[in-house]
């Protein structure tokens, strides 16, 4: 049996672009994991969408051997956390699986929002967290500035943190070195029953779902019979091992070690993240703390682009499922667009990876509605209801009132911004809660937000207004009522469901006429004149007209050639089906993302 | 019906809209190329010996260009290696600046009995930005030459700076000069021809503009007792083209030269449009064919359909039943209901109602590939 008192498990905390990667591969590079030349350019990222963004969506750990100086080879484990908001809890899971936390501060940029957040889930979970300092070869650092910035803001004591360049490799040695001495080696207890922590998951197409985890308690072993805390499946172990960093099977894990498990388990839905597994014939009576079920956020209606691709896209969905248990969908149905889903993602930024994936991926063009939040309806009945598609909204006269969701939101920005910010937020319907100063030259905002107007192009908006600066985090806090509307945009008199959505009444008049301006101009001239309306509940608060098309025929057959007319006709044809049928009018399947784009303050 | 085409690709000049194959360079090669036209033809003869050709269209190019004499021997060759019917219409077209009295005698004498006169404007000036050779005077000379003639003049919409008093009176032209058909083409810019600058910095009208330049002319030709029997194509009663009229009705049809097409028993094949490979193909013994398109099915339908339509007489149900085997109004009910506003249907046929004819492809679109 080794040594637990020589393992560590921790992980990495970082702002994006930070160089929580570059550290990464660093560690692996020092430890002899990797040779340089097999790197290719940072190992972690391993989705293509996720090296091309520089933002970890799908967690990879590592296990890495280190000789310290005091003469001991230890086993560290690295467990990497996804980096964006959208993803919180699956951070605070994977936190769970460790006992340290490496943060990582650019030393010319300071502590970020996001740094924040993580860092104080990181305290939360208790684990210790060794600041490191890092891009110290930048002439813009300020490592001193920085170090005291960690000690005011957060709180932790910065005086021994490493100064690294991990681009350039310097301080690493530091590094590895702290990490024997500032984090504790794993407790728990090899002899008692099996608790692991499942921090990930994915879909083997040979082995079923691999689970991500880490032994809290007992041990587990191929053909064990275990089972999830929340699920009464039982699964017989096929093979455990470790991450080196390819899956490398190993006769068993217990307490203390972060490892992989294979049970021909089928379904990644039967085991979330955040679940506890268990021996099933030995069951532990409780779970680990600090499950939660899936929560959608951000919903959007995705349907193919080629009507008749329906199942494809099903295909695709389900396939990206397997390996995202937090992508929910169900089968829909759209007057204008045909069959599609209505998706429920954690955030914007899941919602556009999922989107992109399924385009690069399987190839199939998509349409997506305007993403839409969860609004809560309360009937004239007393009923509640749950609406997160803007077609399914009751009528207006059973509708007492209706909710929105808010959102809690820190914002981090120098002091020289802060009226542009102030601004969007007003704009967004924001009520201010309050402003600390944490330094001279960064301050904290603190914003309830309606989350529908955060959806939009809040991060796009914040960003440019204050060059880049500012950085933006935000957690949903709950429900309030609000003065809801649906606005619809009629094409000839017929009302175009997937493009209603449901906006605040003071904003409704000038969505309306942005969405009838840029429709005017994204729709083709038709054989007759087509007036676009935005209405809200039947009257009209806005209206453009696409004239009718005067002339679409080539003049002249020479000399009995007539193949150019019959391309032009064919060519015609070809784009009519990527036409979508409202009414009698035709809308390019393009409109209904062009609408979305450039959706105007 | 079947009708025959021959391509002569020489001008003086090559105007600034044009894409089609003609070459100005190379005018002196005019002889060699009737010859190997002659040998095309005589190659043709044995497997078109049971066909009744009805017309005979010599177009450019400039046709009137070369010596007249060629012209001659060119429809001698037609009438001697092919069955061209005693009244055949026989069409030549030519261009103000290279006609005179002599040239003119002798396409009528070797049997000419039709002939189409590029105009395209009255306008000194848009002639000029069309790279046209001639002016107005030029045109009223050859018009006076072919007095009394059944002649057509072809005229363009669309041009950089062109008014409708501009239309009008260039209709009105053609109209006191004596024609007895007027071709209104509206001018289409084609990528790599000097007038697609024009297009791509926005000087010449744009597609609402032309349609207005147009719909006045087309009230402008009424006016004067030409009527519309397709959509660019209006005439005095009784003076339809016999040859347009056969592509319309998706009729057969042999062509001879570069870049010629044909349509022979559901075969569509056109000659190469590089001019130095045709006289490599036919001096060593073969055709010049550089495509060919075996026409099948539903495609067939789609071409009878897409070419009737642009006709004022439209679709003949009865025609397309002895064609195709079955009932046009049963087979596309749901299309008709479809388009309805934009169709009439009478005396057994289905037409585009003319206000819509310039908008025919938004309606014939929902009739293919059914």
């Amino acid at each position: 049996m080794k040594n637990k008192s020589n393992i560590r498990n921790f992980c990495i905390i970082a702002h994006i672009d930070h160089g929580k990667s570059t550290l990464a591969d660093r560690l692996m590079e020092r430890t002899g994991q990797v040779s340089e030349r097999d790197m290719e350019a940072q190992l972690l990222d391993s989705m293509d969408i996720e090296r091309e963004r520089g933002i970890t969506i799908k967690l990879t750990p590592v296990r890495m051997f280190y000789k310290a100086k005091d003469g001991e080879e230890y086993e560290f484990n690295l467990i990497d956390t996804p980096g964006h908001v959208d993803f919180t809890y699956e951070v605070s899971r994977s936190l769970a699986a460790c006992e340290g936390a490496i943060l990582i501060v650019d030393a010319s940029q300071g502590v970020e929002a996001q740094t924040l957040a993580n860092v104080y889930l990181a305290i939360e979970n208790n684990l210790e967290v060794l600041p490191v300092i890092n891009k110290i070869d930048l002439p813009s650092a300020r490592p001193d500035e920085v170090k005291k910035e960690i000690e005011e803001v957060i709180g932790l004591d910065a005086s021994a943190a490493p100064l690294i360049s991990a681009k350039e490799g310097l301080g690493i040695d530091d590094v590895l070195e702290a990490i024997t001495t500032a984090f504790p080696p794993p407790g728990g207890d090899e002899s008692a029953r099996l608790k692991a922590l499942i921090f990930d998951s994915y879909y083997d197409n040979y082995k079923g779902v691999i689970l991500f985890v880490r032994i809290k308690d007992g041990a587990v072993k191929a053909g064990d019979r275990i089972k999830t805390f929340r699920s009464d499946k039982i699964y017989e172990v096929v093979e455990t091992g470790v991450f080196a960093p390819n899956l490398t099977p190993r006769n068993g894990l217990s307490a203390g070690d972060v490892g992989y498990i294979a049970a021909s388990i089928k379904s990644i839905q039967d085991v979330a993240v955040g679940d506890t597994v268990i021996n099933a014939d030995d069951p532990a009576p409780e779970p680990l703390p600090g499950y939660k079920a899936v929560q959608s956020v951000v919903f959007c209606g995705i349907y193919p682009l080629d009507g008749s691709r329906f199942n494809d896209l099903k295909d695709a969905i389900l396939k990206l499922q397997l390996n995202d248990a937090s992508l929910i969908f169900e089968p829909d149905s759209s007057v204008a667009l045909g069959f599609g889903f209505r998706c429920g993602f954690l955030g914007l930024l899941h919602m556009e990876i999922i989107q992109e994936r399924i385009e690069r991926e399987f190839g199939l063009e998509i349409i997506t509605t305007a993403p839409s939040v969860s609004y809560k309806v309360i009937k004239t009945d007393g009923e509640e209801i749950f609406v997160d598609n803007p077609s399914h909204l009751p009528p207006v006269s059973e509708i007492e009132h209706m909710e929105e969701p808010i959102v809690k939101a820190d914002i981090y920005s120098p002091p020289d911004y802060l009226g542009q910010i102030m601004d969007l937020c007003r704009e967004k319907r924001g009520v201010f809660l309050q402003m600390t100063y944490l330094d001279k030259s960064r301050v904290c905002l603190e914003y309830n937000l309606p989350l529908n107007e955060i959806i939009f192009d809040f991060f796009d908006a914040i960003k440019s207004r204050t060059r880049g600066y500012a950085s933006f985090d935000y957690e949903l806090i709950g429900y309030e009522r609000s003065k809801l509307v649906k606005l619809d945009i009629l094409l000839n008199g017929d009302v175009c469901d997937a493009l209603s959505m449901i906006v605040h009444e003071d904003s409704a008049y000038t969505r309306g006429r942005i969405l009838c301006e840029n429709l005017k101009e994204a729709i083709p001239r038709q054989l007759f004149e087509v007036p676009v309306q935005a209405a809200i509940g039947g009257k009209i608060i806005a209206r453009e007209t696409v004239k009718a098309v005067r002339k679409d025929v080539l003049a002249k057959c020479y000399g009995g050639d007539i193949t150019r007319k019959k391309k032009l006709l064919e060519k015609q044809k070809e784009g009519k089906k990527r036409m979508r049928q409202i009414g009698n009018v035709e809308v390019p399947s393009e409109v209904f993302m062009q609408i979305l784009k450039t959706n105007k303050d | 019906m079947a009708g025959i085409y021959v391509h002569i690709p020489f001008c003086k000049s090559k105007c600034s809209y044009c894409d089609f194959a003609s070459f100005p360079d190379k005018i002196g090669f005019a002889e060699s190329y009737m010859a190997c036209v002659y040998r095309e033809i005589s190659k043709r003869a044995k497997e078109l010996e049971n066909y009744n050709f009805e017309t005979l269209y010599i177009g450019g190019g400039t046709p009137s260009v070369i010596d007249e004499s060629l012209i001659a021997m060119l429809i001698a060759a037609v009438k001697k290696h092919l069955r061209l019917s005693g009244n055949a219409e026989i069409t030549i077209e030519m261009n103000p600046g290279t006609v005179s009295a002599s040239k003119i005698e002798t396409y009528l004498k070797c049997g000419v009995n039709r002939f189409s006169v590029g105009l395209q404007t009255a306008i000194d000036s848009q002639l000029a930005d069309l790279g046209r050779i001639h002016n107005l005077k030029e045109f009223l000379l050859s018009a006076k030459l072919l007095k009394g003639r059944n002649f057509s003049v072809d005229v363009m919409i669309g041009l950089k700076g062109q008014t409708e008093e501009d239309v009008i009176k260039t209709i009105d032209t053609a109209c006191e000069a004596g024609a007895k058909h007027i071709s209104m083409y509206a001018l289409t810019p084609e990528d790599g021809t000097p007038i697609y600058t024009d297009y791509l910095n926005g000087e010449l009208p744009d597609g609402d503009e032309t349609a207005a330049l147009y719909d006045a002319g087309v009230k402008r030709l009424k006016e004067l007792g030409f009527g519309r029997y397709e959509v660019s194509n209006f005439c005095k009663k009784g003076y339809e083209s016999r040859h347009n009229l056969n592509y319309w009705r998706r009729g057969e049809y042999i062509g001879f030269g570069v870049a010629a097409s044909s349509c022979i028993k559901d075969v569509r094949f056109t000659n190469t449009y590089d001019l130095d490979e045709y006289f490599k193909c036919i001096l060593s013994d073969n055709f010049a064919v550089k495509s060919v398109d075996k026409i099948e099915g539903q495609d067939i339908e789609d071409e009878f359909i897409m070419l009737a339509l642009r006709t004022a007489r439209g679709i003949c149900l009865e025609e397309y039943t002895s064609l195709f085997k079955r009932d046009f109004l049963e087979k596309y009910s749901e299309q008709l209901k479809k388009t309805e506003k934009y169709l009439e249907t009478d005396g057994g046929f289905v037409r585009i109602r003319e206000e819509y004819l310039f908008v025919q492809n938004g309606v014939i679109i929902e009739f293919l590939g059914q």
